[in-house]
């Protein structure tokens, strides 16, 4: 905590050694979060912990809510209101925030929620979600501390850019590793972003303003509000609309906003993929398996939402089989398995591991354990 | 010591997995209090349902051998609710912390109270959140310092005594571990009565709560209400003695109502009984729904 982070203004970029749950959070602040709320819950309690001493000293609000529920509506509140807000959680909590975190989307209340999982059983949850209505989140996963400061400016970035609310997915291990990390000045990311047209704060002068998923609008409300006006100059309501227009927002976002970190594809025999933290100890197991003579390439996906399915339906193209390390009984394997088309095979070779508190870093997240399984599935099996 | 007058034993109540517990928590008081309790109510273990949401305290269904479970984070009142309205016959219990009970869980009171299902609710109130270590608890005082309000609280604390008084509550009691003679006591008259009983019991959390909050200062600052001229049987009366939560430390029955309404789950019983002879048999189930005049289920028999 005591380090040049804590310290806000200037232009120099900050260098601090952090956790990755203070990281991103302190990542958040610098994008200009204002109001954030938390219920503890380990391991997001360390981003509400961080929050509650960093908030105060540059003019923002943190609150230790009721629960979650009360939390996300808070967010939703706040940045409804026109201020960046972003909410973190847990697993448990995440499944409680659902409701509100579906009709944020198609009302576009462009607030960041972040799940720091135990483990990564959440991916489902992240990705597909409990919601409804035809929602999508857009989800990020970082894999370093580094990558949790920059992701923080991306998701408010992005979720203002498509006025659309932001999902960062995280777990026990990166909250907790400690890394070097540093903060870019104010984050050029953040300066172009449109005008907030939708802000509900105060109709003093102009029109109001409905901030809705309900399909309706307020007569003569411009821009691409969820509704129509029906004969007559009445604001009619169109319920599919919200809905509709998610769905067609989804396929422009994808369409640019997919980010998939990638090596050693050129000359690939098999390839390894994992997302979050667990992409280092793939990304390492690749490097080893390199060594001992297979040809291991390595892809992992950051945006979990849109997911970059070309990546891997490219790797299907030529035919290379896919092994998926995963810390849950087989999520993301589902979405490489859509990507590949069935054109190569793809193996699940990771499995639920946890430690004795269920946080989720158990004793099979290892690059050796995932060499050992390289091994088993590489075409040229006992051949290496 | 633990054999009661009949026959039963508080050990018997007791399971055989060690408590997790710091040591020196207040929550090992209450499950010793408890199993007392359940020893002098003498139903067999199998007959008692003990359910707990999530939270140290909420680990004591496992340290009994009642049936039961923790279940998730505040919503031991609905699941006992479960358990009571299918099993009308168990005996049901839902026991948690103070975060569990008021902050996340805090929306389900007023409707078990409202209700009136025949259950006890204890709450192990520790003001702060004890799994979770160390944040701010909804019955922390106001300026308590956490990791979560490190420059002190700005909210005020909710007072459970009062609020569960102002839904309706009909059984309304504190107690605490520094008194243990005191505290069975009282989750026996729990225990025993016909309909929703709460019993608040300042339960010190050795290791993230404050130093006034420990049973040494509670064992100090006691205030009995067996040993004062007190009647249970006045609601605005135990109104005023609750406000004096957070402030003083009285334990005893704060309100008993001298004649307790029905239950929910007598009035549903009685209302089973009163439909059965109406209802239709399965070959004719459909005339229920062709009847659109008339009251459906009621055509001739
Ligand atoms: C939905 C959800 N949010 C948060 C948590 C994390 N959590 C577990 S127990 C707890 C609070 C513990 O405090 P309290 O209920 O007062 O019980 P104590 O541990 O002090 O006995 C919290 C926040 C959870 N399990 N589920
Ligand atoms: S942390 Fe506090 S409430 Fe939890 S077991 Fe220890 S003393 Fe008891």
């Amino acid at each position: 905590m005591s380090t040049d982070a804590t310290r806000s203004g200037g232009t120099a970029p900050m260098r601090a050694f952090l956790e990755g749950g203070h990281a991103l959070a302190e990542g958040a602040i610098q994008a200009g979060c204002r109001f954030y709320c938390g219920y503890p819950m380990t391991p997001s309690t360390e981003v509400l912990e961080y929050m509650a001493r960093r908030m105060p000293q540059v003019g923002g609000v943190c609150i230790n809510v009721e629960a979650e529920i009360e939390g996300i509506n808070m967010v939703w509140g706040a940045t409804g209101g026109g201020v960046r807000s972003m909410i973190a959680s847990t697993t448990n909590g995440m499944s409680l925030m659902q409701e509100s975190m579906s009709e944020m989307v198609l009302g576009r209340v462009p607030a960041v929620i972040v799940n720091m999982g135990r483990g990564q059983g959440d991916y489902f949850q992240c990705t597909r979600g409990g919601g409804h209505g035809s929602h999508r989140m857009i989800v990020l996963a970082p894999g370093s501390a580094q990558e949790a400061v920059d992701t923080a400016y991306r998701a408010f970035h992005l979720a203002e850019k498509w006025r659309h609310p932001v999902l960062i997915y995280g777990d026990f291990m990166l909250s907790h590793t400690s890394e070097t990390v540093t903060f870019a000045p104010p984050p050029d990311t953040l300066a172009a972003l449109p005008a907030k047209t939708w802000v509900t704060d105060g109709a003093r002068g102009r029109k109001p303003r409905l901030l809705t998923s309900l399909g309706m609008r307020l007569e003569g409300e411009s821009g691409s509000g969820p509704a129509e006006i029906g004969p007559g100059g009445h604001s009619g309501t169109d319920t599919t609309r919200p809905m509709r227009d998610a769905v067609a927002r989804h396929r422009e976002i994808a369409a640019v906003e997919t980010r998939v970190e990638t090596a050693w594809l050129d000359d690939a025999e098999l390839v390894v993929t994992a997302f979050g933290i667990l992409g280092r100890f793939a990304r390492y197991a690749a490097k080893l398996a390199r060594e001992e003579g297979m040809k291991v390439g390595y892809v992992r996906p950051y945006t979990l939402v849109p997911f970059p399915y070309d990546t891997y339906a490219e790797i299907g193209a030529r035919g290379i089989p896919v092994a998926v390390f995963e810390n849950n009984a087989g999520q993301m394997v589902q979405d490489v398995r859509l990507g590949v088309e069935g054109r190569a095979p793809v193996h699940f070779i990771g499995e639920i591991s946890m430690d004795g508190s269920g946080f989720g870093v158990g004793p099979k997240i290892d690059a050796l354990h995932v060499l050992e399984k390289l091994r088993e599935v590489h075409p040229r099996r006992g051949a290496a | 010591m633990d054999a009661t007058r009949n026959g039963h034993d508080a050990r018997e109540y007791k399971s055989d997995l060690k408590p997790i517990w710091c040591p020196g928590c207040g929550d090992f008081g209450v499950l010793t209090a408890l199993t007392r309790a359940l020893a002098n109510v003498g139903r067999p273990p199998h007959e008692i349902a003990l359910v707990s949401g999530i939270g140290c305290s909420s680990r004591i269904p496992g340290y009994t051998t009642a049936y039961g479970f923790n279940s998730v984070h505040g919503r031991a009142l609905p699941i006992a609710q479960g358990i009571k309205l299918a099993n009308p016959d168990l005996l049901v219990i839902a026991a948690g912390g103070d975060g569990d009970g008021f902050s996340i869980g805090g929306g389900h009171l007023p409707h078990v109270v409202r209700r009136n299902v025949d259950l006890t609710y204890i709450v192990m109130d520790n003001q702060v959140y004890g799994l979770t270590k160390g944040q701010l608890s909804p019955t922390a005082a106001l300026g308590t310092h956490t990791v979560t309000s490190p420059e002190g609280s700005l909210e005020a604390p909710v007072n459970p005594l009062l609020y569960v008084l102002a839904y309706g509550a009909r059984f309304v009691a504190q107690g605490t571990p520094a008194d243990m003679a005191g505290l069975s006591a009282i989750l026996e008259e729990a225990i025993r009565f016909p309909g929703f009983a709460f019993v608040n019991v300042q339960s010190p959390c050795v290791t993230f709560g404050a130093p006034e909050q420990q049973l040494k200062a509670h064992k100090e600052g006691l205030k009995q209400l067996a040993k004062i001229d007190y009647d249970p049987t006045h609601r605005m009366k135990a109104m005023a003695l609750a406000q004096t939560y957070g402030r003083e430390l009285w334990t005893g029955v704060f309100y008993r109502d001298p004649s307790p309404p029905p239950t929910y789950d007598a009035l549903v019983r009685e209302r089973q009984r009163a439909l059965a002879a109406d209802a239709l048999p399965r070959e004719r189930i459909l005339e229920l729904f062709a009847q659109h005049d008339g009251e459906p289920g009621r055509a001739e028999a």
